[in-house]
Order: structure tokens, then C-alpha cells, then sequence
């Protein structure tokens, strides 16, 4: 029989927990990953590997080896983007077959929001039937198409929130199908507006999402004021208010800013914490491994 | 209808160079409608042409003629005398328009003038905006007669992405998020629930996923 992720154990235990997040570069050799798993291999309970999210890079499912190999649990995360349901799906047993116990299921960037814009578009399936697509693996053992898996397939499956997202109602529709497909745990995008990330946690708790999915609060040390103009101009699931981009401002010169946006990203977390149905952090580096440990330990997670 | 666009007179010359007898022939039904290739743009174009052809001394000769429908054997019947004078035909009809001429006139070159960009209406003065993907198995009474296999970037077929704002795409700023329209529909209309079930993933066969496309029908095939 396959093993428990650690991430389902600490789920199950009802553990406060931290995952973070490793992002490979175009590379062709294990040594990012080596690196990157030096600052991240204490706290977090788990650690996603991104799957290409802004052009290609390394894969996220060698990436997610080479993690466990240094004694990290991964959290692979497969994009719908890329992949029909037949690639997704091989993917899948082969992430099994290689010791792969968590998987996070989403969309993906559109490809048009990556470097190679010129790609095209497959999104054979969408993010809620992948999560299906693993229930029914999970559970049944058979593939879409009914073959039946040979061997035990087991893997924890999760999916990505954005409490951003508008109106609330299709917000929770949305949040509602996911947890229904399979999703056993919900990272979700970077928190700014902590207002709104309130208001979108207590609607969860009223219709009972958070009592059978561990929300994961979504965190993000931002680094400058520019960098947050230009985060959210790009990538509309990203909403950061314009007083988190003045605070930046106002710090001074790129070192201080430096300094206020961990200290924005700290606060954050504490006042996340404070909130009911909130499961744990996942911390939002963008390929800043670096600073996970920072945060870890000045958040006193 | 279906939509397209002109390509660049730079482009034109480029795939018209080697001939000197050239027929300009316009379609006078969907790209008629969508201003792209009707017998105002065949006037333009082979304008444009005539112009350019004395700037890189080309020495084209340009004969202009629009038929009602490119894609029927029946209205191409009336352009064989012209299309059998010139060296080469430059359709200003779609792709569907241009094949069903290289298939008529085998020894003829048939060159595109137009890129055939979708199925779609006029959205408002000038702007014209896809809504159908002729995936071949439509699935709009779902969705509130809004598709998301078309309108959607994504095509998602369970909610929006993260990536969804009220007021726009995250792929396009000048795009309205097509989830956005379909929830407030369903709503107007009472059938919000429509959106609580899991849509299963799409049989895309029907569609091109399944090879080039032929409907035969039996019967009209006495």
C-alpha cells in the first residue's frame, strides 16, 4: 500500500501547517532544486513545485523528485494548460510510481501570459475535472476511460482559491465544486486585502467548506513597490490594494522596501492566523526560496 | 457569420510576384458583411495592388470580380471565364471559399487574400467578436446561451479561473470575463443551480479533435 503524505497526516491531525513553494528555472541539471531544498527542507510540512508557469522550466514533476530525493515532501503541481486528460493522466501514474503522494490541481497561467505566448491552447480538461479525474483514480482505480489501474494509486489531491475572485457568490460555487471533485486542501492565491480575505473565510466557514477542506492562506514577501505594480498588472488573480503599494513606496530605497514588504507579508500572517477556519500558510516565494526561513522564523511559525 | 481580416498589400505582393494576370475575386456573403473581402474590398485591394505593382515594377494586371458565394459550386460556375483568362485568383473569400475554388480549378494557383479569423457577430461599430468554436456538439443550453468553450480563454466548463475580474479577462484587459457573463445570466434567468453541477470533461471528437469534419446526410443524398 502506498504511503500517507505527511501533508494528509497533519491534515487529518487537524496541525497548524506550513507549506512554501519552489519554483525550478529553464535548467537541465538538479542544482536549483539542491539549493532551493537547503532553505526549505525545516518548517514547511510540504513544498509545490510549479509547473511552468510563466514559460517552460524545468519539469514539476523531476522537480518534485529531486525535492524528496533531499528529503522534502513535494506538493506536484500540474497544470491543465499544457496537457490533454491523456498526458495529465500518465503524469499522474508516473508521479505514483515515483513515491508522489500530493498533488495540487489548477488551470494554469494562459499560455499567453507566459514567455512563449505563440503556444497552443490545449485545456482538454479544467482544473475541477482534474480534481475529479484524481477522486475517481483515488478511488475507483480506473482511468477516465475505465482502464483499470494496475497497482495502488493513491495521492492527496488539492486545489487553488483566489479570495479575490468576484462576486462571492460564484466565488463559493466554484470553491464548492472543487472540495466536491476532491480537493482535500486549498492553497490560495497571495493575501493582500486581508478585509476581503475575512469576509471570503467566514462565507466558507458559514456554508461549511472549511470543515471538509484545509484552507491554506496564500502569502507573498513582496519585494518593491515596482515589483507589486507590475505583479498586478499582470496577473489579474493577484490583487494588491493600493495602500500596501504606498506603504512600499514610502519605506525609501529598494533595501528598505525590501524590509517593509517582509514586514507587510509578517503581518499578514499573524492576522491570517487569527482567523477561524484558516488551516495553515502557504508561502508564496515566487523563486525566492530565501526568504521562506526569514519568514518562518519572524512570523514564529 | 464567419469573420475575417485582410492580410497586409506588403504580404499580397509578396504571394503575387510571379504572376502578371491576376483575378481579385471578392465572396458576397459573410466577408461581404464583416467589410473584409465584398466587392467594396476588391475595388481597394486591387486599388492598393495596381499601386504597388508600379512602385516594384511588377507589371500585374488586375481584373476585379465578387460572386455571391465562394464556398458554392453554383455561384464559382459564374467566375470560370474570368478565373480561366488570368494566371492566378486572389480569393477575398474565407478558407472555406478558397479551397472550394483550388478544388474547381485544379492547374489554377488560388491564393488567400484574407486571414478567416471566426465565427462571429457585430458586436458594435466596427468591432466584430467571436461566439462560436464549432465544437460540433453545443452545449449552450447549459451555460445560459453564453459558451465558454468559445468565450472563455480558458474554456473552462465548471466556473471561472482565478485569474476572472467583474469587468474583464485575465488574458484580455478589453475582453469581458465570460464566466462573469454567464453567472449573472443563469441568475437573470433562474437557473443558477445549472452551475453547482460538475460538468464532466467535453467529448471534443465531435469537434476537431476528431479529424477534419464531413456531415453526410442520407437523406439528401438521392
Amino acid at each position: 500500500m502506498p504511503q500517507i503524505s505527511k501533508l494528509e497526516t497533519m491534515i487529518t491531525a487537524g496541525n497548524f501547517i506550513i507549506t512554501a513553494e519552489f519554483l525550478p528555472l529553464p535548467g537541465a541539471d538538479s542544482k536549483a532544486a539542491e539549493t532551493a531544498s537547503g532553505f526549505l527542507k525545516d518548517r514547511p510540512a510540504a513544498v509545490n513545485v510549479a509547473d511552468n508557469p510563466h514559460g517552460p522550466i524545468l519539469s514539476s514533476l523531476a522537480g518534485s523528485v529531486i525535492l524528496e530525493k533531499s528529503g522534502i515532501e513535494p506538493v506536484y503541481q500540474i497544470v491543465t494548460r499544457d496537457r490533454n486528460r491523456i498526458a495529465l493522466q500518465s503524469d499522474l501514474l508516473g508521479a505514483a510510481a515515483l513515491g508522489i503522494k500530493n498533488v495540487l490541481c489548477l488551470s494554469g497561467h494562459h499560455q499567453t501570459l507566459t514567455g512563449s505566448r505563440q503556444s497552443a491552447s490545449v485545456y482538454d480538461i479544467d482544473s475541477i475535472q482534474l480534481l475529479a479525474a484524481v477522486k475517481q483514480m483515488n478511488d475507483d482505480g480506473v482511468l477516465l476511460d475505465g482502464t483499470k489501474i494496475a497497482g495502488d494509486f493513491k495521492v492527496l489531491a488539492g486545489a487553488v482559491a483566489t479570495p479575490d475572485m468576484k462576486p462571492l457568490e460564484l466565488n463559493m460555487i466554484r470553491l464548492t465544486k472543487k472540495v466536491a471533485a476532491g480537493a482535500r486542501f486549498i492553497q490560495t492565491q497571495a493575501v493582500f486585502d486581508l478585509d476581503a480575505f475575512a469576509g471570503w473565510i467566514k462565507k466558507a466557514n458559514q456554508l461549511g467548506i472549511t470543515s471538509k477542506t484545509a484552507i491554506l492562506a496564500g502569502v507573498m514577501p513582496l519585494e518593491s513597490a515596482a515589483e507589486a505594480e507590475s505583479l498586478r498588472e499582470k496577473y489579474t488573480d493577484l490583487v494588491i490594494p493600493d495602500s500596501v503599494i504606498d506603504r512600499l513606496k514610502a519605506a525609501g530605497d529598494a533595501a528598505a522596501q525590501a524590509k517593509e514588504g517582509m514586514a507587510i507579508c509578517i503581518e499578514t500572517i499573524k492576522k491570517i492566523q487569527s482567523l477561524d477556519g484558516v488551516r495553515g500558510i502557504h508561502i508564496l516565494s515566487g523563486g525566492k526560496e530565501h526568504r521562506v526561513p526569514e519568514i518562518v522564523k519572524a512570523a514564529g511559525l | 457569420m464567419i469573420v475575417a481580416e485582410r492580410k497586409s498589400i506588403p504580404d499580397l505582393v509578396e504571394i503575387l510576384q510571379d504572376h502578371k494576370k491576376i483575378l481579385v475575386l471578392g465572396c458576397g456573403t459573410c466577408v461581404t458583411v464583416c467589410l473584409a473581402g465584398g466587392e467594396r474590398e476588391v475595388s481597394i485591394i486591387s486599388s492598393a495592388l495596381r499601386i504597388a505593382s508600379n512602385i516594384h515594377g511588377l507589371d500585374f494586371e488586375i481584373e476585379e470580380l465578387t460572386i455571391e458565394r465562394q464556398c458554392d459550386n453554383v455561384f464559382i460556375e459564374e467566375a470560370t471565364d474570368a478565373i480561366n483568362r488570368n494566371d492566378a485568383v486572389l480569393s477575398l473569400g474565407c478558407g472555406a471559399g478558397v479551397q472550394a475554388l483550388a478544388e474547381r480549378y485544379a492547374k489554377k494557383p488560388i491564393y488567400a487574400g484574407l486571414d478567416t479569423a471566426f465565427i462571429g457577430i457585430l458586436e458594435d461599430r466596427g468591432i466584430w467578436a467571436e461566439k462560436c468554436a464549432a465544437c460540433g456538439a453545443c452545449v449552450l443550453h447549459q451555460y445560459g446561451g453564453i459558451c465558454p468553450i468559445t468565450r472563455c480563454a480558458k474554456q473552462m466548463l465548471n466556473g471561472p479561473c482565478g485569474g476572472s475580474r467583474e469587468d474583464r479577462c485575465e488574458v484580455r484587459p478589453d475582453r469581458p470575463c465570460a464566466w462573469q457573463l454567464i453567472y449573472h445570466r443563469l441568475k437573470g434567468i433562474g437557473q443558477l443551480e445549472r452551475l453547482t453541477e460538475i460538468a464532466p470533461p467535453k467529448n471534443w471528437e465531435p469537434g476537431h479533435g476528431g479529424g477534419c469534419r464531413v456531415i453526410v446526410r442520407e437523406d439528401h443524398r438521392i
